[in-house]
């Protein structure tokens, strides 16, 4: 493998794993339900 | 914790003139679509097909798509944050320059003034223009965002902001020119740089005009329309920055099997595949969010509007991936069957939901009762209909325009002529006329119900439910 | 965090967004349009040219027509040689458009004399009958501004005479345009790389057909050969056709390969059939008309 399919595969897998952080984070016991108060309180009477 | 005094009267204005626009759009689009079936109606130089069409599509994606995106944010930014527009002197100023931009545009347009490049047609002074007066809507709306009551952001608030940087990105690399005079000037890339650049624009406009905003209409209207919250916030999370990220690799699926290097029409191809998943995240986000009410789309013609609109967004985010596959591209691209495609996103999904919108915001800032609800749904049923005669006739014109210029004999000789190819479409493009001939009766049905509510309209108290858009 | 403070969130959506710029819009300016891509023959505008290109961009001719030739065979045998990398290095701005109402024009330099252009632009239905063109004739009265031609070769930094600029002077709108489309895509010579070689030797397989088939045969003649020799054969742009005494094999040749520097477009995308079929349909004639004196 050269230096140039190593570095896409490197990328590669590093955007994956921002992707699974995001997920993994917003998904996660602590920010499960904080994460879906916005929905509520935008529905509030303006 | 005491009510802000929010800034009605700015959105008022955007509406008014957004809807003007919108009309002057959907009139233009009717003339050059006749001027296709009947040269004889081109009169130059001014008023022919080829300065025409440019003023049809910036009326369209400029004057109508983004003067209502300024009028819905305004609207929705105050509501979202719980508090006072940041600057009113800003917004009062950004109208009378948005109007003075849209205007230079078109006269500059219709004198020949134009780069030629697709959704970017106008020349640098007007690029200058179009740069303040995005910096100005900027300010406004994050400065308004940052000193919000609210401490969660809702998801309509990041989609606006992903769109006000994206659309600042794009626009200034494409802008990039060398002035001749006051209304010429030469691009700074050439050849199939200035290809790539254009498309990555072009294609990526979509996204941060066409895409996100619209989304942020959405995931505000839908819930306030019904009364219920959307199925998942962190659904909407999830898909907001799949959306943001892939979008940006796609634009080269424009230029596939040109001079454009492989390896960028290769990825181009393959994320345009990859951008369904965000894409649906929100269609189904959006259905699942209809969860026991389904039963509004009889009752709440706002509900009608909405759930058509995010429908054909599924089925544009579909046909796209579907088009950017290059064996397919080799067959369709160049036909009718593109601007089919381009007008279902138009006219079905963005069209959709800024009439929801409208219908939504109107009522609450004037204080009155809609004037009638079955002009609304009428107004509805012209809508999906014209757009469906002129989406299909050309779909159907595509495949058939494309099958005629792959026609071989078995000799490895072509079978027909382009003339006899391009003579086959007339019938089409006079359903095409038809339809959209029915969408604007549409928008004149919409215009007059806005009309007749503001000077009409029954009074309504003014704070009400926000179940209000049922029948 | 970024739910919450929006300056952040502006700073991650930027980054999700130049991720995918950098990779497909910023990294290929290292490559393209680079040594790699040049073409040696391919030269850039002369004044005319440049002015008749700035002509098709202010009328917006790219609205409904392509200049690219994608490498497909259909696409190829319409239009020619496919398009590369290298044509295009002194296009400010592309115009390989996105429609294709009327045809490709990549490779329309040179396949047309200059009249059948001008009198093609004055009214393009006098020659394709159910062309939806618009008219330009209006071109022929507007003069050209050398001044400002001159002004636009020197921001292009294109090289130029001081007899070219004076020329413009007694030049229209319509010199310019016609100019700029004999010009496209004729710097490589793909043309005579296309031509057809014609092997072994060849004999009508229509010779001798009755009357009967004629009448079809004359549509291919009017579809493909009436613009320019006349409804009756009796010429315009292009010759006389009664009386004009070719063999068979000959007229094949002609129209089959077309005359490069004659301004005989080749009709080889036709087939042997249709092209034999016009061959006997203008020999029957000839031979009938011959009959009559």
């Amino acid at each position: 493998m050269d230096l140039a399919a190593t570095l896409y595969l490197g990328v590669t897998f590093g955007l994956f794993v921002i992707f699974v952080g995001i997920v993994m984070r917003t998904y996660s016991r602590k920010n499960r339900d904080k994460n879906e108060t916005a929905k509520y309180r935008m529905l509030d009477d303006d | 914790m005491e009510k802000p005094q929010y800034n009605t009267e700015i959105v008022k204005s955007f509406v008014h003139w957004s809807v003007l626009w919108g009309l002057v759009a959907v009139l233009v689009g009717v003339i050059v679509s006749i001027q296709m079936t009947n040269p004889e109606m081109n009169f130059p130089p001014y008023l022919t097909f080829g300065r025409l069409r440019p003023i049809h599509t910036n009326a369209g994606i400029y004057g109508w798509g983004v003067g209502v995106i300024f009028a819905t944010f305004f609207y929705i930014v105050q509501r979202l944050c719980k508090v006072r527009l940041w600057s009113d002197k800003l917004a009062r100023f950004q109208l009378w320059f948005f109007n003075a931009t849209i205007s230079a545009a078109a006269l500059t347009l219709l004198l020949g003034f134009t780069t030629s490049k697709e959704y970017h047609e106008m020349e640098w002074p007007i690029d200058l223009m179009i740069v303040i007066l995005w910096v100005s809507f900027a300010i406004n709306i994050i400065m308004t965002i940052i000193k919000r009551k609210e401490e969660q952001m809702y998801i309509s608030l990041w989609y606006m902001m992903a769109a006000i940087v994206g659309v600042a990105i794009l626009f200034l690399v494409n802008s990039a020119a060398v002035p001749v005079s006051l209304f010429k000037s030469y691009s700074a890339f050439a050849g199939t740089n200035d290809a790539n650049v254009q498309w990555w624009f072009g294609h990526n406009a979509v996204a941060m005009v066409l895409t996100a905003p619209p989304l942020a209409m959405f995931y505000y209207f839908l819930p306030k329309s019904t009364g219920v919250p959307i199925y998942s916030h962190k659904i909407s999370i999830i898909s907001f920055w799949s959306l943001i990220f892939m979008y940006l690799w796609t634009g080269a699926h424009h230029l596939l099997w040109t001079p454009v290097p492989d390896w960028i029409q290769t990825l181009a191809m393959a994320f345009s595949v990859m951008l369904i998943a965000p894409s649906w995240g929100s269609v189904i986000n959006g259905y699942l969010s209809m969860k026991g009410e389904w039963h509004q789309m009889r009752e709440n013609y706002l509900v009608k509007f909405l759930i058509l609109g995010i429908t054909f967004y599924g089925l544009q985010t579909l046909q796209g991936p579907m088009q950017a596959i290059r064996s397919f591209s080799a067959f369709i691209h160049f036909t009718d069957w593109v601007p089919a495609h381009i007008h279902m996103g138009t006219m079905g999904w963005v069209s959709m939901v800024c009439f929801a919108s409208i219908y939504f915001l109107v009522p609450r800032i004037y204080g009155k009762e809609l004037y009638s609800i079955p002009l609304a749904n009428l107004h509805f049923w012209l809508t999906l209909s014209g757009q469906l005669i002129w989406s299909i006739s050309l779909w159907v014109a595509g495949v058939l325009q494309a099958g005629m210029w792959n026609a071989m004999n078995s000799d490895g000789s072509l079978t027909y002529t382009f003339m006899e190819t391009m003579v086959e479409m007339y019938p089409y493009w006079w359903a095409r006329t038809t339809g959209g001939a029915v969408f604007t009766l549409g928008v004149l049905v919409f215009i007059y119900n806005l009309f007749k509510t503001v000077r009409s309209g029954e009074k309504t108290a003014p704070l009400t439910a926000s179940s209000e858009g049922r029948a | 965090m970024w739910e919450k403070r929006p300056i952040l969130l502006l700073i991650l959506a930027t980054a999700a967004i130049m991720v995918g710029t950098t990779v497909t819009m910023i990294v290929p300016f290292m490559s393209v349009n680079t040594d790699a891509d040049k073409i040696a023959s391919v030269m850039p505008y002369t004044p005319l040219q440049q002015q008749g290109r700035d002509l098709y961009i202010r009328e917006g001719c790219n609205n409904c027509h392509t200049q690219t030739v994608r490498p497909l065979v259909s696409e190829v045998l319409r239009y020619g040689e496919y398009s590369k990398s290298g044509e295009f290095v002194y296009d400010r701005p592309f115009l390989w458009g996105s429609k294709r109402t009327g045809p490709d024009l990549a490779r329309l330099g040179g396949k047309y004399p200059d009249a059948w252009h001008y009198k093609h632009m004055d009214s393009p239905r006098s020659m394709i009958p159910r062309s939806n063109m618009p008219d330009y004739a209006w071109y022929r009265e507007n003069p050209l501004d050398p001044k400002m031609i001159q002004r636009k070769m020197e921001v292009l930094d294109f090289p130029y005479t001081a007899g070219q600029i004076s020329a413009l002077a007694d030049k229209n709108e319509m010199d310019a345009i016609v100019a700029y489309l004999q010009k496209l895509g004729s710097d490589i010579p793909w043309r005579k790389a296309a031509e057809t070689t014609i092997v072994g030797e060849i004999s009508n397989p229509f010779a001798g057909a009755t009357h009967a088939k004629m009448e079809a045969w004359e549509i291919i003649y009017e579809n493909n050969c009436a613009a320019c020799h006349g409804k009756h054969r009796e010429g315009d742009i292009g010759p006389e056709l009664v009386g004009s005494n070719y063999e068979d094999e000959e007229l094949f040749r002609i129209i089959f390969n077309g005359i490069p520097d004659g301004g005989m477009p080749a009709f080889n995308s036709l087939g042997s059939d249709k092209v034999w079929q016009v061959v006997t349909f203008l020999k029957y004639y000839d031979e009938e008309e011959g009959h009559k004196q």
